[in-house]
């Protein structure tokens, strides 16, 4: 109440405060952006995970960085957020979302933190965690019918056509009855046997990354980091400065979104197969598939 | 980092503890964006510009004329051009009026936000990713593991990368001679194989530290750095700074309205000490490492 009353003797009250943050609107969404990701920091951290998935994770984010330093001579073209999809579509929405959050904020002790830092991990982790959310099963399935016994470097076109790789796709779920492993059996040998369904299937699968590796990247990172932008200088938030600040934005967010397209295209099956390979090897992330 | 220039290493504000480091960080940041008070971001955008070029020198100079000056310009434009707020109209454009107040925004936003990236340059150069571990590494022990094994991992990958090259250089498939296709195809393959072996090195890995004891309990962690005097009496000092700061913010003494006329209060004794204070909050490193250099100087002049 004295707190109040001596608020009020000096001409504040709480409509001060709204005052104030209306006219802050870097603050204020600084404050939004860390709160949300609050929630996945702790659960992440509250789970106590593995230490092999710790590892995993710190490798994908690793090489997302390299990626990005890989390609520093061309602004916007940034194999970032196709890595960031992939390894949420391999290791599911929480994974997906550390690497992408962790790879934003690891990339900037390369490329200089800023104020933009908040931001970049926040877009990238929600697009790595969406993609887990989507892509998971899309993801386990690609592994499954792919990764067969090709250890070795199998990209660079060499499509591996062995038969017996499809059998695979139903050791994963080990306690399904009779009659799924039917199905699955046969789903698996029409799959295997047909090369022309297997490729038009694996297309489709691609295709299906690609188009949300567009939308992720054009809309979602684009949309976060043009607001972010006018938070900083901007004194209002009206209809014309968005719109403004949105067009400006979108030759460099079609470079960007193109550029993960193509990224995506190339790296999605390889990596995918990769994941899926380590994770059935080392039974990472067990407790969820097995179920 | 290499992005850490000439002077960096020797910065003897980047010698104290982290704390320290990144309380002054918290500061000099945030001030400028909470109290848009016209002065306070003059002399905040003057000591970021001034202990950036020290501490990077010329290509901190480089940087600050081909990037901040640009972005500067954007914003001092962009305010204008879209907020019509305030009450003094100095002319129309296509029925739009221009202000003198939003002209007078966008100009203090510019130096705000030339300030604060200044600052996060200073920032990149004295606080390393160990502090940053060491600083919160207690309270996210997960995520500050992976960051620092990721910055580990990167180097690494490069000398990986390296050999896995050559090794395929030996059996014959070179990434960087023959035609266009190959070329693509063996360095492509290159890339297969590091990121399956950095897959399975990480497996490796986290199975050798699982079987030192990783995540046991009564683990500590490595740390290089001490809490003295010597940082004691600077946090004091630098707190003290602050809080008279936030005291004179809090009084409504330097309360700035920019819409929809632009006013400053009329100075009052408080608000003359708080921008005192202010002034050596935002230098206090840059004369720490400017007295160093010159009793330095001295030293060695003396010693000869």
């Amino acid at each position: 109440m004295i707190l109040a009353r001596t608020w009020e003797e000096r001409g504040l009250c709480r409509a001060d405060l709204f005052d104030f943050l209306h006219g802050h609107y870097y603050i204020a969404s600084l404050v939004v952006v860390t709160l949300s990701m609050l929630p996945f920091a702790l659960s992440f951290e509250g789970r106590r995970p593995q230490t092999r998935e710790l590892v995993v994770i710190a490798a994908l984010v690793a090489i997302t960085v390299a990626g990005r330093a890989a390609f520093f001579m061309t602004p916007q073209f940034k194999p970032v957020v196709a890595l960031v999809i992939i390894s949420g579509a391999a290791l599911g929405p929480q994974s997906g979302f550390a690497v992408g959050a962790l790879s934003g904020f690891v990339s900037n002790f390369v490329f200089g933190q800023g104020p933009w830092t908040p931001w970049q991990m926040v877009a990238f982790g929600l697009i790595g965690c969406l993609a887990g959310l989507l892509f998971r099963r899309l993801a386990a399935s690609m592994g499954a019918t792919e990764a067969g016994g090709g250890v070795g470097p199998d990209t660079g076109g060499a499509a591996s056509a062995d038969t017996g790789g499809a059998v695979d796709a139903d050791t994963s779920g080990g306690a399904s009855t009779d009659k799924g492993d039917a199905v699955k059996w046969y789903e698996a040998a029409r799959l295997g046997w047909d090369v022309r369904a297997r490729r038009r299937v694996e297309w489709l699968r691609v295709a299906a990354l690609c188009a949300f590796g567009f939308v992720a990247t054009f809309a979602l990172y684009g949309v976060i980091l043009d607001t972010a932008a006018l938070t900083m200088f901007s004194s209002t938030m009206s209809k014309e400065a968005l719109l403004a600040t949105y067009l400006s934005g979108v030759p460099f967010n079609l470079v960007h979104a193109v550029s993960t397209v193509i990224f995506l295209a190339i790296l999605a099956r390889p990596m995918i197969e990769k994941l899926e390979r380590v994770k059935k090897k080392y039974g990472l992330y067990a407790r969820k598939d097995g179920a | 980092m290499g992005a850490a220039g000439a002077k960096a290493n020797r910065s003897i504000f980047a010698g104290y503890h982290p704390v320290l480091n990144f309380v002054f960080f918290g500061y000099v940041v945030l001030a400028p964006i909470f109290f848009m008070h016209p002065v306070v971001l003059a002399v905040s955008f003057a000591a970021a510009m001034s202990w950036s070029l020290y501490l990077n020198g010329r290509k901190g100079l480089k940087f600050n004329l081909c990037f901040v000056l640009p972005l500067m310009c954007v914003a001092a434009l962009f305010n204008p051009a879209f907020n019509h707020e305030g009450a003094t109209i100095l002319f129309y454009i296509r029925d739009n009026p221009i202000t003198l107040e939003s002209i007078v925004y966008g100009v203090c936003a510019a130096v705000m936000i030339g300030g604060v990236i200044l600052w996060f340059v200073c920032y990149n150069a004295v606080m390393t990713s160990d502090k940053f571990v060491y600083l919160f590494g207690r309270g996210i022990p997960a995520m500050s593991l992976i960051l620092s094994m990721a910055l580990r991992f990167i180097p690494l990958y490069r000398t990986q990368a390296v050999r896995v090259a050559s090794a395929r250089r030996g059996i014959g498939f070179d990434a960087f001679s023959g035609g266009f296709l190959a070329r693509v195809r063996n360095g492509g393959a290159i890339l297969s194989v590091l990121v399956t072996w950095a897959l399975e090195n990480a497996i490796e890995t986290s199975d050798s530290m699982r079987s030192r004891g990783y995540g046991l309990p009564g683990r500590t962690a490595y740390s290089i750095y001490r809490f003295d005097a010597r940082d004691r009496a600077l946090l004091v000092l630098m707190l003290a700074l602050v809080a008279v700061v936030v005291l004179a913010i809090a009084t409504g003494t330097m309360k700035t309205l920019y819409f929809p006329l632009f006013s400053v209060r009329d100075a009052q004794p408080l608000a003359g000490i708080a921008i005192a204070c202010h002034v050596a909050l935002c230098f206090l490193p840059l004369a720490l490492d400017t007295r160093e250099d010159i009793v330095q100087k001295i030293a060695l002049d003396n010693r000869s």
